[in-house]
């Protein structure tokens, strides 16, 4: 017992008065080798013997830790209750695309809400000067403040005499308003942060501002002001530009050519990576393009700001892999920066980390002795190279990690040209960090694993890749049981291109398991600047290490199909989920990685291994699978794929389907006119392509109807919430399907009203007749397995589903339920046909425009990986693989910083003339600009209304309360009646009342 | 009769008069954000004063070497000198001038440029346009047509600076906010936008 050796250890020194505090939680029901002693007296000494006794291992000094709470906020805009009022606002649907470019940090409730929040006040952590927590000062005190680095703020303005700047250069509008100011405030918080001189001070007060007004006070802009204002600013030879704005539309390609435009004229662009977390897919453009910075935002505890976009990039779906985003993170919840007018106020959003970064670089920049070795890539380089990684998070939430800005200046100061990788090394075993690659080890017959690595390359703003990447496995690390496949940008322009490296098992290692290493070795060239003709060249390693496992049986393997997957942009593809109408686009990529990672990481606790398929059915070894699986697929198929497809269920290939709703008329209600490209927007499809899989189905006699249903209920014992799904139309009569209550939700939409239909065949189960043959299951709603707008999820569904597809196991819960219904045959009921006039040709891969009809193209090749011819290397790599991986030959001891504390913190007290002037951050928004153009009207409309009213009631009031003046008058018998019947009804505030007629 | 009683009514009044309100609200609000999104309104509004531009063209010079070259430092393969000669980018000269002696520089060319001024390759616009016959072209369109890009004309020094600015891609090369007109040929240096393709 410890006790007992505690007081023996005790009684030999003289400590008398000590005792041992008692456990008081829910922890004390278990057993533990861990005591908190409180010693009065003698502490020294009966510390050391304490420390002497051979049974106590360490003692330490009770610290208690404070902790304040993290939630962030109660209206995020989870699922919206089911109360029954929200029909009406169906009209809403017309507003506008919310999908715009938004200024990243504010919903309009941020900016109006003062003291709303006042409760939550003191549990916040109290915002700090990040500039001194980043420990700018130091540079400060070096002489360094960012003088003669030119600044650009592309924001909501700046007022002209704001007390907090000195250096405001510039100001222009390239909005319709006719105004310089800052009417938001937002403009002046970010051009605060990076270069406010006093009370909160920014990190580089001595720059000189250019402070473009490129968002109006409703936050509307567009594309083609910003074409305008950048190139002023590549005009004014701007040298970091800050964009705390973003938007989903990576394919606004006049957008993106110009930001790849503006960091090729050597313009540094630092820009906020989303609000949309804790979702992941949901990056924000121009902070996910590789020649960008882009920032995410953490907390001043170094979690992950809830808000901030996760990754991956999803330019690269079906076929490929996304790339790491964001860059780097920092602080970017409760930061203080200048307040509108004056004063400080502190705001929260990755709007606000992106200042923190532009700020750091422009302070960064202004240290550098030869600003020809400051650009867009070395810079990027500095940071993601100092970047300080933060434990337990995964590299599409942290990036490299947490900007420190004091190690980021001695690499940056002793920079030489050269080029790097991002990430640096690939350690597919390394979690959670290489997450989700750490979550599933490689087997011969699987997928190619793809990393697409980003080169920055800091000699110039093209180069190119000399010959060929080479892979040279480490063969005493069982190298040779990968093969490693590499494509890359032709031309690495500007500054940056990606190096995509696919990893597959040898055949030799189908039955191995254990980690095999080796590396790639790239050569970048750049044309030299300063003699004609001459190249610059670096040669980067990228380390790779794999888990490789014998490859688990067919029925362990499910196979997702992404290339059926369509998204947003380019075309309008619906939310699955119609009662989200403030999100009304399907943007997040629908891959396993993004909006659906709960479902794989579930999956893969449940022991599944899952892979992608981003080719045509078509492409790929049915026999190697157990499941096919489908969730939400809004492509169309070609012949040749649905012939495969039957093919491979009579060799005993399984197929799930979540489908989603599909209902014309539904579909032309939520057409909406988008202001954003001022034309009317029409969905190409519904939730899902009805149409194009009943194509697929229909050969085993299942179809899916266009009713659009949805509801709470319970099967098999879990809740369910049906969200916007479809039903199944036609199932074989020895199929198993079950039926249940559903809102037509169709009916709701079309015409508000409500009707509850009994029995909607939701879910169908067959075993297709053919010997060894496979299983189908339908499920009418992909809504539960995704992430985005989940309400309740049903991945115990999707269990029992794979079980029976796998294992043939016919889950007992759903086929003695009471709710299975007879299965429907109806050929009365037409099936759903496609839009007329549909778009969808456009951006499918499958259909083509002939005089305007949709056919299918010819089928494509599938994709063919060329491996790189090995280049054994008989040495073995070292143990970690990132401490290795940073800039190459930058010698840090070289730049000295004085005084170079390590971190203080610094909780700044409140000074008592400032505190009015703070504000509490409400919590994020997910701050979609349309939403506010669409709902401020209403808003404005009804609190309008409410002042009236108000007024009213107490006019009204006031005259009850009042003796009246009466005339004289004769009160006729029905009008008595009347008032009677009044007072019966409403006693309280009209009872008694006279009308003065 | 009832009737009448009843608008006498005060709370009658006052939701007849917060329904109008909310009325008037809502149109007013909708009227202005349709103007608001409207771009030539507000290019027309500033249409009865001209920009005032400082360009000066020194034309005459371009033909001597220069000691330091400007040139459009952004391109992929090519430059653009202020000479007006296109290279690639390894004929680059330390001053920052094209070597006019390698094979494939040459002054003042016209590659891949429409009638209409469109190109479709910056470097070769930026060439087209300090040919020194685009004097008149550029005059015009700074008298005329650069108000619409508001400040960025004004702030052109230079036909060097004037050529690199005026071929770059603007919101007159865009329709629907989000898709080039013409993504074939939308370097323009002449006054016209690019030709408008059908989707």
């Amino acid at each position: 017992e410890t006790p007992d050796f505690i007081s023996t250890a005790l009684r030999s020194s003289d400590a008398a008065n000590w005792r041992i505090v008692p456990r008081k939680n829910p922890a004390s029901d278990y057993p533990s080798d861990f005591e908190v002693v409180q010693i009065r007296q003698a502490t020294r000494n009966s510390l050391f013997t304490l420390q002497d006794h051979p049974y106590i291992k360490r003692v330490t000094p009770q610290r208690k830790v404070f902790r304040s709470l993290k939630f962030t906020d109660g209206e995020y805009p989870r699922a919206p209750c089911n109360d029954g009022r929200w029909t009406q606002k169906w009209q809403s649907w017309q507003s506008s695309r919310p999908l715009r470019r938004t200024s990243l940090s504010l919903g309009s409730g941020f900016w109006h809400a003062t003291g709303r929040h006042s409760s939550r006040r003191l549990l916040r952590a109290i915002p700090r000067h990040v500039a001194q927590i980043l420990q700018a000062d130091v540079l400060w005190q070096m002489g360094h403040t960012g003088s003669g680095v030119k600044v650009a703020v592309f924001d909501t303005g700046l007022s002209e005499k704001h007390p907090h700047f000195k250096n405001v250069k510039e100001r222009t509008n390239w909005t319709n308003e006719k105004t310089l100011d800052d009417g938001l405030g937002h403009g002046t918080f970010v051009a605060g942060v990076i270069a406010s001189m006093r009370e909160c001070q920014g990190f580089a007060p001595d720059s000189e501002l250019h402070i473009f007004r490129v968002f109006t006070n409703n936050q509307v802009s567009y594309t083609s002001w910003f074409l305008d204002a950048f190139n002023y600013a590549i005009l004014k030879k701007i040298d970091v530009l800050n964009l705390s704005i973003g938007g989903p539309d990576f394919m606004d390609h006049p957008f993106v050519d110009k930001v790849w435009e503006l960091t090729a004229n050597r313009v540094i662009m630092v820009s906020a990576i989303g609000n949309d977390g804790p979702l992941y897919g949901t990056l924000n453009n121009p902070a996910d393009q590789m020649d960008v910075i882009g920032v995410g935002g953490i907390d001043f505890e170094d979690n992950i700001a809830r808000f901030s976009s996760r990754g991956m990039t999803t330019w690269e779906l079906p076929g490929g892999y996304g790339r790491v985003k964001p860059d780097i993170v920092t602080y970017g919840s409760g930061v203080r920066g200048s307040g509108m007018k004056e004063g400080c106020r502190s705001l929260s959003g990755t709007s606000v980390a992106s200042p923190v970064v532009a700020g750091a670089v422009t302070l960064l920049a202004s240290t550098v002795q030869n600003r020809e070795l400051v650009n867009p890539a070395s810079m990027k380089q500095a940071l993601i190279a100092s970047a300080r990684r933060l434990p337990g998070v995964n590299m599409f939430e942290q990036g490299h990690g947490k900007l420190d800005l004091l190690k980021a200046y001695q690499i940056l100061n002793s920079y030489h040209p050269q080029a790097s990788l991002s990430p640096s090394y690939i350690d597919l075993t390394e979690c959670p960090y290489m997450w989700p690659y750490c979550s599933q080890p490689i087997y011969y017959g699987g997928m190619p694993t793809i990393v697409n690595v980003t080169i920055l390359n800091g000699m110039g703003v093209t180069g190119r890749i000399v010959d060929k990447p080479i892979w040279q496995p480490y063969l005493p690390q069982n190298g040779d049981h990968i093969d490693v496949a590499i494509s890359y940008s032709p031309v690495l322009w500007p500054w940056a291109g990606y190096l995509a490296v696919s990893i597959s098992v040898a055949k030799k290692a189908a039955s191995w398991e254990g980690i095999a290493q080796g590396h790639v070795m790239v050569t970048v060239a750049s044309p030299a600047q300063n003699d004609a003709g001459g190249e610059l060249t670096s040669t980067v390693k990228l380390p790779v290490k794999v888990k490789i496992i014998p490859t688990p049986p067919r029925s362990k393997r499910v196979l997702w199909d992404q290339y059926h997957n369509l998204r947003y942009p380019p075309g309008y593809f619906p939310r699955d989920n119609l009662r989200m109408k403030n999100d009304p686009l399907d943007w997040n990529g629908d891959h396993i990685h993004t909006n659906f990672r709960d479902m794989y990481q579930h999956l893969r606790s449940m022991g599944y291994f899952v892979e992608v398929l981003g080719a045509p059915i078509t492409c790929f070894d049915a026999s190697q699978y157990g499941t096919l699986l489908m969730v939400d697929s809004e492509e169309e198929y070609f012949p040749e794929e649905v012939t495969k497809l039957r093919r491979d269920i009579d060799n005993g290939l399984s197929l799930i389907i979540f489908s989603d709703w599909y209902n014309t008329s539904v579909m032309r209600k939520v057409k909406f006119y988008d202001e954003n490209t001022r034309q009317w927007w029409m969905p190409d499809t519904g939730g899902a392509n009805v149409p194009a899989l009943n194509d697929l189905i229909s050969v085993w006699g299942m179809a899916f109807s266009d009713g659009l249903y949805e509801g709470d209920f319970t099967m098999a014992d879990h809740d369910m919430y049906y969200a916007s799904g479809c039903s199944i139309a036609r199932f074989p009569e020895d199929g198993i399907v079950i039926g249940q209550a559903l809102k037509d939700q169709g009916l709701e939409v079309l015409k508000q009203e409500t009707m509850v239909v009994d029995n909607v065949p939701i879910l169908g189960l067959y075993q297709t007749p053919s010997e060894g043959a496979g299983r189908i299951a339908l499920y009418g709603d992909s809504n539960c397995i995704d992430d985005s707008h989940r309400q309740k999820d049903c991945f115990w569904l999707l269990d029992a589903l794979l079980q029976y597809t796998s294992y043939s196991m016919m889950p007992s819960s759903l086929t003695h339920s009471k709710s299975r219904v007879p299965p429907p045959t109806a050929t009365d009921h037409p099936l759903p046909q496609r839009l007329e006039g549909n778009h969808l040709y456009r951006y499918s891969k499958v259909l083509e425009s002939h005089l305007g009809d949709h056919k299918p193209r010819p089928l494509p090749a599938c994709p063919h990986l060329s491996w790189a011819k090995p280049q054994p290397l008989n040495e073995t790599a070292p143990s970690n693989l990132w401490k290795h991986q940073k800039l190459l030959s930058v010698d840090l001891d070289k730049v000295v910083l004085p005084n170079a504390r390590s971190y203080r913190p610094q909780v700044r007290p409140l000074s008592p003339g400032e505190s009015e002037a703070w504000d509490i951050p409400g919590g994020i928004m997910p701050g979609r600009y349309n939403q506010e153009v669409g709902q401020t009207i209403p808003v404005f409309a009804f609190l309008g209304a409410m002042v009236v009213l108000s007024f009213f009631v107490v006019q009204l009031t006031k005259a009850k309360s009042k003796p009246k003046r009466r005339k004289p008058r004769v009160k006729r018998p029905l009008y008595l009646q009347q008032q009677q019947q009044q007072q019966q009804q409403q006693q309280a505030p009209h009872a008694g009342r006279t009308p003065t007629v | 009769m009832v009737l009448r009683r009843l608008l006498r009514k005060r709370w009658v009044l006052g939701v007849v008069f917060a329904l109008s309100l909310i009325y008037f609200l809502t149109s007013t609000l909708k009227q202005e954000e349709r103007t608001f999104g409207d771009r030539t309104l507000l290019e027309l509004r500033d249409s009865d004063h001209h920009i005032r531009w400082k360009v000066r063209f020194n034309l005459g010079n371009s033909s001597r070497p220069a000691a330091q070259c400007r040139n459009s430092i952004q391109g992929k393969a090519l430059l653009t000198d202020e000479l007006g000669y296109v290279c690639e980018r390894k004929d680059l000269l330390v001053n920052g001038c094209c070597n006019v002696n390698a094979p494939n520089s040459q002054q003042y060319i016209c590659k891949s440029c429409l009638a209409n001024g469109c190109c479709s390759i910056y470097e070769y616009c930026v060439s087209c346009c300090l040919q020194p016959d685009k004097r008149a072209l550029l005059e015009r369109f700074l008298n005329q047509a650069a108000k619409g890009f508001k400040n960025l004309f004004t702030a052109v020094e230079d036909h060097f600076e004037l050529c690199l600015a005026k071929c770059r891609t603007s919101s007159q090369s865009v329709q629907h906010e989000n898709t080039y007109r013409n993504s074939q040929a939308k370097y323009c240096y002449g006054e016209s936008p690019p030709e408008l393709l059908p989707v």
